[in-house]
């Protein structure tokens, strides 16, 4: 598994919000399941002293690391405060930030990466479901049922698509090491590339699903630069140019950010690309037979 | 959203960018009452949002015994399809050079790249292919106030240091007004001074609210509908109608109706968690699109319940066919509802696009 396990303790930022509190209470029904640590720490602004779950909620991220031993943060803090609480959690120490907040103006994004960046913090998101390793640590909204551990890794910029293709992979007795949803804003922090070279490192994982979409040309790229086995699917075929498809950087704009030319891509590397969802666990297995 | 160019130079002169002198009129006629202000030569420019538009006409030379005569013509004609409703009338500048210069975000280094060419105008896009170091492109941290000078410099090459200070300002456009993209093509030197021939200017979505713009005018009339009930919602032109939770698993369901040889209507993401009353809405608005014959629901339950996606496909009472795939929280439950009011159902998205196409054929 990347970016965490069992022994992370996590720390939520907009504890007291409905999405906050809803997921510090999924999240740590899963920490319970696998015996983790889970959401150790709420924040919310002028809330500290309240409680969520059971889970102490502190005024600011530095208040809750006096008390509180945790490495990572998850924001479900809203739009355009959302850059300011991934600072945050960078200047108090943490090592990762997860954000799961939509809606982010790209400029606060871009700041708040390089700002994060800088503190040697890596940053998820934003827009994006967060990330899963089974049996070790949910960070994020994405639904535990669908999952099963093994040594498949996936990285996506959707979040449903990805449950859809979790589902089919977990249906075919494939298993994950973890999946990671890096989101699907123009400016992210953790790209192809970065979560690649994470996996590249981690015993655990044999193979990766990279699942693109249009807008863009970093999934051939992150391909290009890793030994990893990878099997691909990229969403969007279908899409029109110059039409935003539901994420902010979904959009192809001239160049070479349309699905096909990232397809064309992808198989001049031999890198087995699915022309749907459904056709990911076989591709899987086809590339478990040569490699192993 | 897109700004037009005399939008985009209102803004670009607050931050320091000399344009031409120019006046706005939506009718011909108009200009009469501005005839003191146009002295010699002037460039009557069409005010659409639309790419190449010099080479489809939208730009035209005229002087002041023509400029009268030359409006009313481009208001009758329509430029790659879009009616003229605004033009442009600028004073005619003496150029002695023309640049290319254009800011927006680089995905791989998350941080903002300037682009510069010593050559501008109209071909921009011809010479970059033709000669990719013709443009010149620098990246740097976005927590800097400034262009740095030495990144300035190494930019713009020969080019006068005048043309270096306007894309520093073109810069301070970029952050303050939140954009995905600022350009001036071209950016000209004149005997009088550097100004921004040209300018296009594209505003973040997200940051409308802070850049106090209320309506999104990229939006058609439905989109906008969809935006209230916080939709994403692009229409495709075919008829088989789409409601999918979820960018990637819509436009996944889309590509899966052109494997299948099927064309879609639309694209509509309903977004997470949607109960009852949004997907009633979504049901009503994809049915309202006049070539829609068969809608397809693909939802995935996470946040989402499938019962309350259920309910809100009954509720819809439309009367094109409504053909689900649910699958996840409370799958059992929302299937049932759906079978007693007879509607069909299937198992995986590749069966329900499937028959969605067989449906219309």
């Amino acid at each position: 598994m990347i970016y965490g396990d069992k022994k992370t303790g996590i720390i939520v930022a907009g504890a007291t919000g409905r999405q906050g509190e809803y997921h510090i209470g999924l999240m740590n029904e899963y920490a319970r399941q696998v015996g983790g640590r889970g959401v150790v720490a709420g924040v919310t602004p002028k809330k500290g002293g309240q409680t969520v779950y059971g889970v102490p909620v502190y005024n600011t991220v530095k208040e809750a690391l006096k008390e509180q031993d945790a490495t990572a943060s998850v924001i479900f803090v809203p739009g355009t405060a959302a850059a300011d609480s991934i600072m945050e959690s960078a200047d108090a120490g943490l090592e990762l930030v997860v954000a799961i907040t939509e809606h982010v103006p790209v400029h606060d994004t871009m700041k708040a990466i390089a700002y994060a960046e800088m503190k040697g913090c890596a940053v998820i998101g934003p827009n994006c479901p967060g990330l899963l390793s089974p049996g070790e640590v949910k960070m994020g909204i994405m639904p535990a049922g669908l999952f099963s551990r093994g040594h498949v890794g996936v990285i996506s910029r959707s979040g449903t698509l990805t449950y859809e293709v979790v589902d089919e992979l977990t249906r075919a007795g494939i298993g994950q090491s973890t999946v990671v949803g890096i989101g699907g804003d123009p400016v992210i922090g953790q790209t192809f590339s970065d979560v690649l070279e994470r996996f590249a490192e981690d015993p655990e994982t044999k193979a990766v699903v990279l699942i693109g979409e249009v807008g863009g040309n970093l999934e051939a790229e992150a391909a290009r630069n890793t030994e990893v086995p990878l099997v691909a699917y990229i969403a969007g075929v279908s899409a029109p140019p110059d039409k935003r498809m539901g994420h902010a950087g979904a959009i192809v704009e001239g160049g070479e950010s349309d699905a096909r030319s990232k397809i064309a891509k992808l198989k001049k590397m031999d890198i087995p690309v699915a022309s749907r969802p459904s056709e990911i666990p076989d591709l899987v297995r086809d590339l478990f037979r040569c490699h192993c | 959203m897109k700004l037009l160019e005399y939008e985009a130079k209102q803004l670009f002169a607050e931050e320091g960018i000399r344009v031409p002198t120019g006046i706005l009129v939506s009718k011909h006629e108009e200009i009469l009452l501005h005839m003191d202000a146009i002295k010699g030569k002037v460039v009557v420019k069409a005010q659409v949002d639309v790419g190449g538009r010099g080479k489809a006409g939208g730009v035209l030379m005229a002087d002041r015994d023509t400029v009268i005569e030359t409006a009313r013509k481009l208001f009758n004609t329509t430029i790659k399809g879009i009616p003229v409703q605004r033009i442009l009338i600028e004073e005619r500048l003496d150029i002695q050079h023309e640049y290319f210069v254009s800011i927006t975000m680089d995905r791989a280094k998350k941080q903002p790249v300037i682009l510069f060419a010593e050559t501008g105008g109209m071909d921009i896009e011809e010479t970059a292919r033709k000669n990719a170091g013709a443009v010149h492109s620098v990246s740097f941290c976005p927590l800097l106030p400034d262009v740095p000078g030495f990144l300035l410099r190494e930019l713009c090459g020969d080019a006068p240091s005048d043309i270096q200070k306007i894309v520093n300002r073109l810069y301070h456009v970029f952050c303050h007004k939140d954009a995905l993209l600022a350009e001036i093509n071209p950016l000209v030197t004149t005997p009088g001074g550097v100004y921004a021939a040209d300018a296009k200017l594209i505003i973040d979505d997200n940051s409308l609210a802070r850049q106090g713009i209320a309506v999104n005018r990229d939006l058609t009339e439905r989109e906008r509908e969809a935006e209230k009930h916080g939709f994403s919602f692009v229409e495709l032109g075919g008829n088989i109608g789409v409601i999918g939770n979820g960018a990637g698993l819509t436009m996944s369901t889309l590509d899966l109706i052109e494997f299948y040889s099927g064309k879609a209507a639309d694209f509509l993401d309903v977004g997470g968690g949607a109960d009852s009353e949004r997907v009633m809405h979504a049901v009503r608005l994809v049915a309202s699109v006049p070539s829609v014959k068969v809608i397809v629901v693909n939802l995935l339950g996470g946040i989402t319940r499938c019962d309350e996606v259920a309910r809100g496909i009954i509720a819809s009472g439309v009367s094109v066919p409504v053909i689900v795939r649910i699958a996840g929280t409370n799958e059992e439950e929302g299937r049932k509802l759906l079978s007693e009011k007879g509607y069909e159902m299937l198992d995986t998205m590749d069966h329900v696009v499937k028959r969605a196409v067989e449906v219309v054929k």
